[in-house]
């Protein structure tokens, strides 16, 4: 596969997920409020942002802040941002995708596009959050069973799971980590826990696993390092390793090896580290740790298969 | 023929709704062109009668929302090009229109061996200025004309192209004068596009009118893709083990979707000069598993951007050292560089001399009177007769750099005349052409547009033409400009087997 291709399918790829967690973070956010006093809603906000490494915004009100994070062309990280990088990606790859593929994003892009704060914030504006995620999932699983499980796929796969481990250990870092207690004075509430578990769409899922009893270090536990849930490190983690075997299968093994040797490194640590030894200070190290070994094996892909030098394959 | 006068009597029948009278017709004006749907007497032709039925047949808001889920399939699909404004750049899909332009058999069959022996002439044509030059030396053509033309390469003197097939990808257009016959307007034999519309047209109009589409008996199309990569297969050794891919200057030309189409129709690579590299005069691409070797590259760059070492430096599309790998043999590049200089206005002008030298037959298909302005004689027709002409300059695409000397106010006209005296070796003149008109869906109502026809010829060890073709509309009323990028739409196109 193109080089320049491999590139485009991982961004792509690492832009929707991006998207999904947007979406499903406003979507929980706006939803959520309902419940709070108007304190609590407004003061829980700068997680949101802070999770989204969205820059703060004047008046920190609930229209405005959703408007910089959804619509907001200025802000590369917003969700339209993250849908018009993905989509100008795949336009790349255009010859690569299943015509399904492209149509299901393409028409998600269209359909926001021109979307305003004003038309949707009357009625349930937590709705056209949720039902870009339902196409985002749609999207998801309209790849899977059309586009073949071939090398493009895994550099799909690769993309995707290196933004989510990213993602998880950001917001768990927010919750347990030094920014956590360094921003706000207050540790987090009952409610902040819900919600943490609601962001990873991970609330029925761990109830199943550790009954409805909220606990903070189960939490930690389950989305760190649950084997089974797809919304963990570990989870990720795993499947960074497992698309790594699939991709460049030419490659010589000397750059091979380069790029697995550091995605098992940082598999034997989600793998064998207990939250025990984490919750006694140290969680917040282990977290920024995940997120610098993720930055390295993306390093170690491009060196290795995408922006290697031409004269050292001649 | 018993069938053809069957169809004849329904013909008859349904002129109750002809053309400005009541019904879908009401606003069809027929002018002086030739129209494809009506005689001039306002009855049906019959190879349009069944379309005419549905047409007379359909509600009004039926066929509008028909063409809404034409254009909607289109927007999805990403068939768009980039409109740019103050602050936003906004997507525009190209305008498709619902209704079917309807080629008969034997129309086809002319076009068809017409340009087939137009191609074939054009080859012999390149392959001799390349070479012996024998028709320079005949002097069928002035030398100047070709040393002299911007397009000719001398670097591709010398240089033996496989079976001699300098254009593998030839997009015609032709148009259809007030006396029915066509006639060639404009050879393509650099990077003619299109192809993707003619299939995309198909695609949605299919979906539309089904019925009407199986009933009529339309050729198919669609192995389009298939025979565009038989031919590049033709010129390698290699055949089926042949690495192939389609070069594209990239996601921000305007026809980037049609390059990105027919890679993934053809399951081949679409690559970026910057995805390429020359070692030892070998063509690489950079993989993720290293690099791999590439043995045809189809073209979608002009000749000047291929190659910033040989030619244009500034070019940052091309790839460095691909023109010596070409010239070494050890890649096919198609169509052949230099193509340019058989497409050019003024050689347009000697193509039918040219079937005769090299083919010693007569042309099948008319040209367009052509009045080289080199020639002093024709300079001061030309001159003259300003308001009737068309003017062109030779090494222009696109309908730029033109006068359309009725359509011309007085001042402007005067401009062009400065213009011609200067370099009157730059232009040529034609009379102004009536193309014909096809019924063409516009406001809700059926009316008469002007349209001209693109068929794609295919030419590796053979030739093969796709029976279809992509129709240009020019969409305002009374327009004859039918080029995309001055307000043109296309149509789909059917070529009917019997």
């Amino acid at each position: 596969m193109l080089s320049r291709v491999a590139d485009s399918m991982y961004w792509m790829s690492r832009y929707l997920e991006r998207a999904e967690h947007t979406a499903r973070l406003i979507a929980v956010k706006l939803e959520s409020m309902i419940e709070q006093s108007r304190e609590d809603a407004d003061s829980s906000w700068w997680r949101v942002v802070a999770a989204l490494a969205a820059e703060e915004v004047g008046p920190r009100d609930a229209f405005a802040i959703t408007q910089n994070l959804a619509f907001e062309p200025a802000n590369p990280s917003s969700l339209l941002s993250c849908l018009r990088n993905a989509r100008d990606n795949a336009r790349q790859v255009r010859e690569q995708l299943s015509l399904e593929v492209w149509e299901n994003l393409n028409r998600l892009y269209l359909k926001l596009q021109p979307m305003t704060m004003e038309a949707i914030w009357v009625h349930h504006p937590a709705r056209l959050f949720r039902e870009a995620l339902q196409d985002l999932h749609t999207l998801g699983g309209v790849t899977y069973s059309t586009l073949s499980h071939g090398e493009a796929w895994y550099f799909l796969e690769l993309g995707r799971h290196i933004e989510r481990a990213q993602l998880i250990s950001r917001l768990l870092d927010l919750h347990f980590g030094r920014s956590a207690t360094e921003v706000v004075a207050e540790a987090p509430k009952y409610f902040d826990w819900l919600v943490l578990l609601k962001f990873c769409s991970a609330f029925e899922p761990y109830c199943k696993a550790y009954t409805a009893a909220i606990r903070p270090e189960k939490i930690a536990e389950f989305l760190l390092f649950d084997a089974e849930f797809p919304h963990s490190v570990r989870f990720s983690v795993e499947r960074v390793c497992a698309a790594l075997l699939h991709v460049a299968p030419g490659a010589p093994p000397g750059r091979r090896a380069a790029v697995e040797r550091l995605a098992g490194r940082l598999k034997a640590s989600v793998d064998f580290t207990q939250i025990e030894e984490l919750m006694s200070g140290s969680i917040a190290p282990f977290l920024g740790d995940i997120s610098r070994q993720c930055e390295q094996i993306h390093d170690a892909v491009y060196a290795s298969y995408i922006a290697y030098g031409a004269e050292t394959v001649l | 023929m018993q069938h053809e006068a069957a169809l004849n009597a329904r013909a008859g029948h349904s002129a109750a709704a002809g053309p400005g009278r009541e019904g879908p017709y009401k606003n069809y004006v027929l002018g002086a062109a030739y129209d494809e749907m009506f005689a001039a007497n306002g009855t049906v032709r019959a190879h349009y009668a069944q379309l005419d039925s549905r047409l007379t047949t359909l509600a009004p808001e039926e066929l509008h929302r028909r063409q809404q889920a034409c254009e909607l399939s289109f927007l999805h699909q990403g068939i768009t090009f980039t409109v740019y404004s103050d602050k936003q750049a906004t997507e525009r899909i190209i305008p498709t229109d619902l209704l079917p332009r309807i080629v008969t058999a034997a129309e086809w069959g002319r076009i068809e061996a017409g340009l087939k022996q137009r191609i074939l002439a054009l080859n012999h044509f390149l392959r001799d200025i390349y070479s012996d030059g024998r028709v320079l030396k005949d002097g069928v053509i002035p030398r100047s004309m070709i040393y002299g033309s911007r397009h000719y390469r001398r670097e591709m003197r010398g240089l033996q192209v496989p079976h001699g097939a300098y254009v593998n990808v030839c997009g015609t257009d032709l148009v259809r004068r007030e006396d029915g016959q066509f006639v060639v307007l404009e050879d393509n034999l650099r990077v003619p596009s299109g192809v993707s519309y003619m299939l995309a047209n198909r695609d949605v109009v299919r979906r539309a009118f089904p019925n009407l589409f199986r009933a009529m008996g339309v050729r198919p199309i669609e192995q389009y893709p298939r025979e565009l990569l038989a031919a590049l297969r033709a010129l390698t050794p290699f055949q089926h083990d042949a690495s192939i891919a389609v070069l594209t200057p990239g996601v921000f030309n305007s026809a980037y979707f049609e390059h990105a189409f027919l890679a993934r129709q053809m399951g081949v690579e679409l690559v970026e000069g910057r995805d390429l590299l020359v070692n030892d005069n070998v063509v690489y691409a950079r993989t993720t598993s290293g690099l791999k070797r590439i043995d045809v590259i189809y073209r979608r760059i002009d000749d000047d951007f291929i190659d910033p070492l040989a030619f244009r430096d500034e070019s940052s599309l091309g790839v460095p050292g691909l023109f010596n790998a070409y010239r070494a043999g050890s890649v096919v590049i198609a169509n052949a560089l230099g193509t340019g200089v058989a497409d050019d206005k003024a050689i347009y002008a000697y193509v039918p001399r040219l079937i005769r030298y090299y083919l010693s037959e007569e042309p099948i298909l008319d040209s367009v009177e052509t009045f080289l302005c080199r020639e002093p004689k024709s300079l001061s027709h030309v001159l003259a007769n300003l308001d009737r002409l068309v003017v062109k300059a030779v090494g222009e695409s696109g309908g730029y750099g033109m006068l359309v000397g009725p359509h011309a106010s007085k001042a402007e006209r005067e401009a062009f005349a400065e213009k011609l005296k200067a370099d009157p070796e730059n232009y040529i003149a034609q009379p102004t052409i009536q193309l014909s008109t096809a019924p063409t869906f516009v406001d809700g109502g059926v009316e008469a547009r002007h349209v001209d026809l693109r068929p794609f010829v295919l030419h590796g060890e053979e030739t093969v033409i796709v029976p279809g073709a992509l129709t240009r509309v020019a969409l305002k009323r009374g327009s004859l400009v039918v080029n995309s990028s001055q307000g043109g739409g296309s149509k789909d196109t059917w070529v009917l087997s019997n």
